[in-house]
């Protein structure tokens, strides 16, 4: 009873389930706090320290090393990543972008519940996720010099933020869920905006040294159908809020602000349907329920 | 003789209310409308948001003050309306107004001299009979009285303007003798390409004038650069098809038309026929390097320095490389050569590599956007990066003059400071 009443609230609801992941859990880390009894702390501004700053020694090149894996991604982890994608494909700027899914903070929010897990996953489980999911891939062994590199990267980018790990900007913001999407006028919008660099055929482009610039959007190089970017809201809020880039004059990468909410909701209609690689592990997620209902299985 | 000098003013008045009534061919007035994008008049003759040729665009000259460009549209009282062909030659080759006012040499007088008579006409008939009137009366020009007396610009133009029309180059082939014509006259290309002398003229008008012809000049905050054939700031790396693509969509595979040129683009060029765009890109190829350079063979300065590589492998022992990683390289790539027709390559564009900087660090601090043009259907944008400071940006820009086989000085954080002052009072100015 004293181990149950350290539990998270939402693990109650299935106990025999809750049970055994939370003695996992608690043999790895300790139980986050329960954050629907506090107040929500207040996000600070989005500070993101620059590169030039990331200092030197063993643990300045552990650092380094992160932030090249993560933006140089299917390079320099050919046998993990089956997609043509690097990290910074979704999460922009090196992890710097407000709503443009940033590092910022990242790692004082972990472990976190996780409803697609039905449990809480540590930071390095969530970067597995997306190893498996957008990068197509496998994982990263939890003690490997790369999954060490990267959290040390997320951690040094989150140098500055207080412990509770709130940031303005953090995340892709939101996109209204009521509309009805229209995938038809969702591809007249993929022609206009969306083609130039993302092919007519969604395959993306690659730069003159065969590193992709603008990852595909279907097909099989694709991230898989369990990426959250294969998800209508997901992929709507986070076009709304950060596609095109390079149209704009003002923020990191002159992105987004373009579509209106019907728009992106629309073209992301389109494009998440689209056919791309299954993902192995589907039948694992939402253990507990609560499927969203842009799932794809 | 009262009478007869009555009837002589009637008479006159009836001629010329005949010239302004009689209907012009439609396709003279389709030809003038034609050569009026050819000269890009819009440019300067429409202020923002206002009705089209009817003027009152503000434009600061050196040492002079603020001017505004005047109503050219027919409108009776307060355009041309009532120009004969004459008035309206002369105003267009010698910068007189009938009223004996001498036009300030910012309407290119000194290149439309060369306008053929034919050309001129069309033009007339156009502004009179293909241009909708509009009634808006000119602003008052801000220039101190000591300065607003116009008969000086009398002598300025003796000894600055030639008022003949193009003659036509023997030794040249039609082709090229067209793109001499449109470049040196309607074009006006060398109102912001050619550097200017003491009294603010154009140190050459036309290639037989010797190198300063669109050598390359600073205008309103800008590099215009040199479009003679420099292979490394000039067009001498440029093949005729690039210099047709840039006029015509605003862009090539490898760069991009930015700052005051993607208006004249999208005002003027992007409407040209391919055969006067080929043209005007035969004779710019044409023109010899004003510092005598020629281009290696093959052309290609790009070779391969290791940029990539070191990039590659997390190396950056030089400076600027780590801002370039951290701000430039996921849209200009490790490679330098960006995404084709998307985002411009920096290796081997002569836009980074001039003596001249200010257009390079203003584009870095203001950001820049392509020209729209019917050709592409979606123009990129680059953002501003104004938050990193004056040795940040002098490190990357030396950076990437210096990468991928560019070679040029480095840029000092004092020439950034510099343009952000004259930025901040451009603006305040505005």
């Amino acid at each position: 009873m004293t181990l149950l009443t350290a539990l998270p609230i939402r693990a109650l609801r299935k106990p025999a389930l809750a049970l055994a992941t939370v003695t996992l859990l608690l043999a790895v880390t300790p139980a986050p706090a329960d954050d629907s009894a506090a107040p929500k702390p207040t996000p600070v501004p989005m500070v993101a320290p620059r590169d030039a700053t990331i200092p030197g020694g063993p643990e300045g090149e552990l650092i380094q090393y992160g932030r090249r894996l993560l933006t140089d991604t299917k390079r320099l982890l050919p046998d993990k990543v089956g997609s043509s994608m690097n990290c910074t494909s979704c999460h922009l700027g090196e992890g710097k972008v407000a709503y443009g899914s940033p590092f910022v903070g990242i790692s004082h929010r972990f472990p976190q519940y996780n409803p697609r897990a039905g449990r809480d996953v540590t930071l390095q489980e969530r970067v597995n996720g997306c190893m498996q999911r957008s990068m197509n891939g496998t994982p990263l062994a939890s003690d490997s010099h790369e999954m060490k590199a990267i959290i040390a990267y997320m951690e040094w980018l989150s140098k500055d933020v207080p412990s509770h790990g709130q940031v303005e900007g953090m995340g892709i913001g939101d996109v209204n869920k009521k509309l009805t999407p229209d995938p038809v006028n969702g591809q007249r919008v993929y022609v206009a905006q969306c083609a130039s660099c993302h092919g007519a055929n969604g395959e993306g482009m690659k730069d003159a040294a065969g590193e992709t610039i603008f990852p595909p959007l279907w097909g099989e190089h694709a991230f898989n159908i369990g990426a959250g970017m294969a998800r209508l809201f997901k992929a709507a809020t986070f076009v709304k809020q950060n596609m095109p880039i390079g149209i704009r004059l003002d923020g990191r990468l002159g992105q987004g602000q373009v579509l209106s909410d019907q728009e992106a909701l629309d073209v992301a209609a389109y494009f998440t349907q689209q056919p791309r690689p299954d993902f192995a592990g589907k039948d694992r997620d939402w253990p507990k329920g609560g499927k969203p209902k842009d799932a794809r299985y | 003789m009262k009478t007869a000098r009555w009837l002589a003013a009637a008479l006159a008045a009836l001629c010329s209310s005949a010239v302004h009534a009689a209907p012009a061919d439609p396709s003279l007035v389709e030809r003038g409308a034609y050569l009026a994008r050819v000269g890009d008049c819009v440019a300067c003759h429409t202020a923002p948001g206002q009705p089209t040729f009817a003027g009152g665009l503000a434009l600061d000259v050196p040492y002079l003050g603020r001017i505004y460009s005047t109503n050219i549209t027919p409108d009776r009282e307060h355009g041309i309306g009532k120009y004969s062909f004459e008035d309206f030659d002369a105003a267009m080759r010698h910068g007189e107004t009938p009223d004996g006012r001498r036009l300030y040499p910012a309407m290119p007088f000194p290149s439309y001299a060369k306008i053929t008579p034919e050309d001129m006409r069309a033009l007339y008939a156009y502004f009179m009979q293909g241009v909708q009137p509009v009634a808006q009366a000119n602003r008052e020009d801000e220039v101190p009285w000591y300065l607003s007396a116009r008969w000086p610009l009398g002598i300025w133009g003796y000894l600055f303007a030639d008022a003949e029309p193009y003659q036509s180059d023997p030794q040249h082939d039609a082709a090229w003798n067209r793109g001499a014509y449109l470049v040196e006259g309607l074009g006006h290309c060398g109102a912001c390409h050619t550097p200017r002398g003491f009294a603010l003229q154009e140190k050459a008008l036309g290639s037989t004038d010797g190198a300063d012809f669109l050598a390359g000049s600073h205008v309103g905050g800008w590099f215009a650069k040199s479009l003679r054939g420099e292979p490394s700031q000039g067009l001498g790396n440029w093949s005729i098809e690039e210099i047709v693509q840039l006029l015509k969509t605003g862009r090539t595979r490898s760069s991009a038309a930015f700052g005051a040129m993607t208006e004249v683009i999208a005002h003027s060029t992007q409407h040209l026929s391919d055969n006067d765009l080929y043209a005007m890109a035969q004779y710019l190829k044409s023109l010899p390097a004003a510092d005598g350079s020629v281009a290696a063979a093959g052309t290609a300065t790009l070779r391969d320095d290791g940029t990539l590589a070191a990039l590659q492998a997390g190396q950056y022992p030089r400076a600027g490389a780590a801002v370039y990683v951290e701000f430039c390289a996921s849209c200009h790539r490790f490679d330098g050569l960006g995404a084709p027709r998307i985002f411009p390559a920096l290796a081997g564009n002569p836009s980074l590599l001039g003596d001249d900087t200010r257009s390079l660090i203003r584009v870095v601090l203001e950001g820049g956007r392509m020209a729209t043009t019917q050709h592409d259907p979606m123009a990129f944008a680059m953002p501003s990066l104004k938050e990193l400071n004056d040795q940040e940006i002098a490190d990357v820009l030396s950076f990437v003059r210096n990468s991928w086989g560019n070679a040029a000085r480095p840029v000092q954080p004092a020439e950034v400071a510099e343009q952000r002052r004259a930025l901040s009072a451009l603006a305040t100015a505005q």
